[in-house]
């Protein structure tokens, strides 16, 4: 669908609006421009005839003024209304723009956040959106006031003397091809300097987070060099601007003093000829239209340019939203009441882009109730195992299943809710400490909060907090130790009371001995009586497991309890004696 | 010339010469009008450059410490939006600005010479308009500021809900985070609508003013003119000054504001400038080569009124490798920072080569240290550039050998276009293993003197780490280390291990004499010993 026409499609739901909108407009058009009417007959019945007696003209003077005022402030109210007006049905559009994207983004799968920076969805969210707004707002129905202006502006020239009309409008495509012509070398040299104010950034960013390195490795000239060699092509797209940005104007200035010369020339010469086409008040009511009329065309072609930017934000907005989600809720979702916990890998073949295969022919099964810890090598694919029962991505062969039930047969929120998760990397939301924990799930009351962080050994560090469970945390959790951020999100993880499962990826990261024994105290304590499967970097974890499975290169090599796999050697022993970092 | 076509005193000959008249000047004051935008313009772009370039020149001469403290996001927005303000406010400050004061009191006297009686009947309605614009600016202004607090909180949400989005998903949060950015949003069209409820008010109020300055004048000169007191020429012109006027007095409201702004960002601005430098640095007579021993003499460091090192005293024979360990916070890293001049001591010294490192330049300070980093900055550009990243004109033998001894020559080999791959967005994204080991290749590619190692190996795995020791202990032999690390496993070949704890150097020997004491460090031997005796226990 094309671009302009699906946004428009957005306005829809509030046509009716729309249409008073456009109906105020008209009415304020009509009022305001009918104000140098007024003026003409003040200057053609008061002032210039000399028939009627003096006292009947200022009456009428003052009769007339009544009427212009009161014609005025009618105006000048309706397009404050139509204004209000529409900038109400532009943020309503916006929001409903913005909601779709977010809730968009927030569908979309695993494998899209992996290649897309949350830098480039975020200029989506806000100042895509923004442009956008502002296009809706100012541009589109600020154009649509203008034209009706513009129009207005003709019709009662047209109507007080279409001689005079004519000329001026005979110049009309001269000038306003002129300014279409300035207008496209504005737009291009506005978009070099986008460009080159992003390319810019871009390299500042990256300096500002890297300016110790920098420094450490004596840098610093070359990075100004870097920098003033961007800075300077800015600056040269900056001139370009100007160049003709400062022929717009006198563009625009030029036309309208052409426009009074024309009225003075033709109508001098036509008073002096006598005809009685043109009086005096006609020629001072056309000099107040020609100064109102250049305004809204030098907005409207200004407009026409920012039509190009905002379109470029619109596509990039439209792209979003036509993304294909690719793990999709299946149309009848199964439901189970309760779920015994059992899972099972069949013949399952994973890769992340093509055929990479990161999971290779993987089949095995869990009982209800067994932890089993998964070991290898980095890069082994222990962590997509997680990732495929939460269905953070899908296989491409073979199926994962709960209870015999495919994972893609569940409703993708209600497989998640049954799950349990504890990610290697802590994740804070900024809030209070029992929100992190409860995640303001409704029904998680206080007391369970305390009694998942009490059970998980964060009770008596939140406890030690300023404020305790109501202490704000920020994004990212800033005054919490790496140790307490983890034990939070065992707390977090406890405190949803997944069904049966629970699905961890240790984190390898060290922390202090105390707290190390307090981490394992916790996810000791988090796998009682669940079925789990954990990702495993402990030592502890390893050898408290249920059944153990050994991956190398995304295969499953081995499996048995940690005696069985010592007692036949090979790789999982190699493997256990270097998590040991036996140097020996 | 309406006075003229009222008295039918205008004949053709005089007609076409005020038309002459009017095409001459028109013409002047269209090219002038021109320059009078080219120029102002121009220059604040020169202006603009001149300051960028400074303010950047300048944060390359900052500390650490103030980068830690300074938010990269606010200073981006420093140095483009807030210098595209001043820029603004320079050049449309300039250029409007003189503009509307000549307009206005050209308009003025002249005016005031042709009726002082209407020019004050004119005053009488502007000067309260003017007024009561002001006030409603001022309103306006605080809508604005209420929401663009409101805006940056969504887009704090949004990136929060998407950076944290595995976290989201796996809990199930979509529903909740929705409906919280529903509320987000809708907040976002009452506050848009409190804002442009002022600002939209103020164009039809101004325009309705002038209206009713417009009828007055028509009025009461009417009256006159009926009276005969007055030509209707004088009354057409001063209708036209009058429209004159209108668009000045708006255009000076806004250039006020865009001064107000222009000040506000050039405070901002001018904070960054005059940031001194806390290390300071001098143009100290090249050294000859300093001898790369390192001493700390009687060092306390404090930072925020916290005392973070405490009567520290090393010596650090050149050649020689220093295991430093320690809990999480105890101050490992800012040792390592102090030898590279990060920061300075609050009290005490360290010296190179038995000279006091501020006397020398930072310049040839730094060029006899590799440093790697725990979290190391990488930047994008290719990984050859990364790598040769601290030595001029590096050669592919140098960025290989290096690479090789960090254990990523077989990583790199596997990557598109192996040493031309480029990092970041545009390319591959490390792990953080290879993050660390690409630290640890464009430090050693320095072939520095002094090599720092500060924590390098915790987010590479065991195997891996075993390998890299194995390569990394030769060069690390050949040179003065610091080797900061968690693992009994890699510290033990140090000459000498120190242990930090609140900053206090509680522990130092060699790995064997620090076994037999009791202490943290013999504790974590200990605990990974025991680990493993349980293990063969079995």
């Amino acid at each position: 669908m094309n671009t302009a026409k699906r946004l428009l499609s957005y306005s829809l739901p509030y046509w009716r609006w729309l249409l008073l909108a456009l109906i105020l407009i008209l009415i304020t058009t009509l009022a305001v421009n009918a104000l140098p009417l007024i003026l003409q007959r003040i200057t053609d019945a008061c002032f210039v005839s000399t028939e009627t007696p003096a006292e009947k003209r200022i009456t009428l003077l003052f009769e007339l003024g009544a009427v212009f005022l009161f014609l005025a402030a009618f105006g000048h109210i309706i397009r404050y209304a139509q204004a209000l007006l529409t900038v109400w049905i532009g943020q309503k559009i916006i929001y409903d723009l913005r909601l779709a994207v977010f809730q968009k983004v927030l569908r979309m799968h695993q494998g899209y956040f992996d290649r897309t920076a949350v830098g480039t969805l975020m200029s989506r969210v806000t100042s895509d959106i923004e442009r956008l707004q502002h296009f809706v707002t100012e541009g589109v129905v600020g154009s649509i006031a203008d034209l009706f202006m513009i129009f207005g502006i003709m019709g009662y020239m047209l109507f007080m003397s279409p001689i005079l009309s004519l000329t001026i409008f005979a110049t009309l495509p001269l000038l306003f091809g002129v300014m279409y012509f300035v207008n496209v070398k504005l737009r291009d040299a506005n978009r070099d300097i986008r460009d080159r104010q992003a390319r810019l950034n871009a390299l500042v960013q990256e300096d500002l987070t890297g300016m110790t390195t920098i420094q450490l490795f004596n840098r610093e000239a070359a990075a100004i060099s870097d920098f003033n060699e961007r800075n300077t092509h800015l600056r040269s797209a900056y001139f370009d601007e100007v160049r003709w940005f400062s022929l717009y104007f006198p563009c625009i200035e030029s036309g309208q003093a052409l426009a009074i010369l024309l009225t003075l020339a033709v109508g001098g010469f036509s008073i002096l000829s006598g005809s009685e086409a043109i009086t005096l008040g006609t020629f001072i009511a056309f000099l107040a239209y020609v100064r109102n009329f250049f305004h809204p065309l030098g907005s409207l072609s200004d407009k026409a340019g920012s039509f190009q930017i905002a379109m470029a934000s619109v596509e990039r907005v439209f792209n979003l939203l036509d993304e294909e989600e690719q793990i999709k809720n299946p149309d009848s979702p199964v439901e189970p009441n309760r779920i015994a916990g059992s899972i099972a890998f069949n013949d399952v073949w994973f890769a992340y882009t093509g055929e990479n295969w990161v999971i290779k022919n993987l089949s095995f099964s869990v009982e209800p109730g067994q932890v089993i810890a998964v070991v290898g090598a980095t890069g082994a694919g222990k962590s997509t195992i997680i990732n495929l029962i939460g269905r953070f991505y899908d296989t491409q062969k073979g199926a994962v299943t709960i209870d015999g039930i495919n994972v893609r047969d569940f409703n993708k929120h209600d497989l998640r809710s049954r799950l349990g998760y504890v990610f290697q990397d802590p994740f804070i939301f900024t809030g209070t400490v029992a929100d992190n924990i409860g995640l303001q799930a409704p029904g998680i009351e206080r007391s369970e909060i305390i009694r998942a962080a009490k059970t998980v050994n964060a009770h008596p560090f939140i406890e030690a907090m300023p404020q305790g469970y109501d202490t704000e945390l920020n994004e990212r959790g800033e005054g919490l130790s790496l140790g307490q951020k983890q034990l939070l999100v065992m707390a977090r993880a406890l405190a949803q009371n997944p069904e049966l499962l629970f699905v961890l990826d240790e984190a390898t990261a060290s922390v202090d001995t105390a707290t190390e024994m307090l981490i394992q105290d916790a996810l000791a304590k988090l796998m009682a009586n669940r079925t789990s499967i954990v990702i495993a970097h402990r030592l502890s974890t390893i050898r408290h497991a249920d059944r153990i499975l050994v991956m190398r290169h995304g295969e499953l090599i081995d499996h048995g309890t940690h005696d069985e796999l010592m007692a036949r050697g090979g790789y999982y022993k190699q493997l256990y004696e270097l998590l040991l970092h036996s140097p020996e | 010339m309406i006075d003229a076509l009222e008295a039918d005193a205008l004949t053709k000959e005089l007609l076409l010469k005020y038309l002459g008249q009017f095409i001459l000047i028109g013409m002047v004051s269209i090219i002038f009008s021109r320059l009078i935008r080219q120029i102002p313009l121009k220059l604040c772009h020169k202006i603009e450059y001149e300051l960028r370039a400074d303010v950047f020149a300048h944060l390359t001469k900052l500390d650490q410490e103030y980068f830690r403290r300074e938010r990269t996001g606010d200073l981006m927005t420093k140095l483009s939006s807030d210098i595209n303000i001043i820029r603004d406010a320079i050049g449309q400050g300039l250029l409007q600005g003189i503009r509307t004061l000549i307009t206005l009191i050209s308009a003025l006297v002249v005016m005031l010479l042709i009726d002082p009686q209407m020019t004050g009947l004119l005053f009488a309605v502007f000067i309260p308009t003017t007024l009561v614009f002001f006030l409603i600016l001022r309103v306006m202004r605080r809508y604005q500021q209420d929401l663009q607090e409101h805006i940056s909180e969504v887009s704090n949400f949004c990136q929060e809900s998407f950076s944290g989005i595995r976290c989201l998903k796996g809990f199930a949060l979509e529903k909740r985070r929705n409906s919280q950015f529903e509320n987000l949003n809708s907040g976002l069209i009452r506050k848009t609508m409190r804002m442009q409820g002022t600002r939209q008010f103020l164009f039809p109020f101004m325009a309705f003013c002038f209206n009713l300055a417009t009828i007055l004048i028509m009025i009461i000169g009417g009256k006159r003119i009926i009276e005969n007191n007055l030509s209707l020429g004088v009354l057409t012109q001063f209708s036209q000054y009058l429209f004159y006027m209108q668009w000045p007095i708006l255009a000076l409201s806004w250039v006020m504001s865009l001064m107000q702004r222009g000040k506000v960002s050039w405070i901002r601005v001018k904070a960054i400038l005059e940031t001194e430098p806390k290390i300071a640095d001098f143009d100290f007579p090249e050294p000859e080569k300093l001898e790369a021993s390192i001493q700390f003499k009687n060092l306390d460091l404090e930072i925020g009124g916290q005392l973070l090192l405490r009567n520290i005293d090393l010596e650090i024979p050149a050649g020689t490798t220093l295991g430093i360990t320690g809990p999480t916070g105890s101050g490992k890293t800012l040792i390592t920072s102090l030898v590279a001049r990060l920061i300075d001591p609050t009290s005490g010294t360290v010296k190179i080569g038995g000279k006091d490192i501020r006397t020398v330049s930072l310049s040839s300070l730094r060029g006899m240290i590799g440093y790697a980093a725990q979290e190391p900055v990488l930047f994008s550009r290719t990984l050859e550039h990364n790598i040769g990243f601290g030595v001029e004109n590096a050669d592919q033998d140098l960025i290989g050998w290096a690479a090789e001894i960090a254990h990523l020559h077989g990583d790199i080999e596997g990557f598109p276009e192996q040493y031309k791959t480029m990092l970041g967005e545009r390319g591959v994204t490390l792990s953080g293993g290879q993050r660390q080991r690409t630290s640890i290749s464009r430090a050693i590619a320095r072939r520095p003197d002094i090599l720092i190692l500060d924590d390098v190996l915790s987010s590479v795995d065991t195997q891996t780490e075993a390998a890299i020791m194995k390569k990394l202990q030769p060069v690390m032999n050949e040179r003065t280390t610091l080797f900061v690390s968690h693992r009994v496993s890699t510290l033990r070949y140090s000459d000498e291990i120190i242990v930090i704890e609140n900053g206090k150097i509680t522990q130092r020997g060699t790995h064997n004499e620090l076994i037999s004491k009791p202490g943290y460090y013999a504790e974590l031997n200990t605990m990974q010993q025991l680990q493993e005796k349980l293990e063969k226990g079995r």
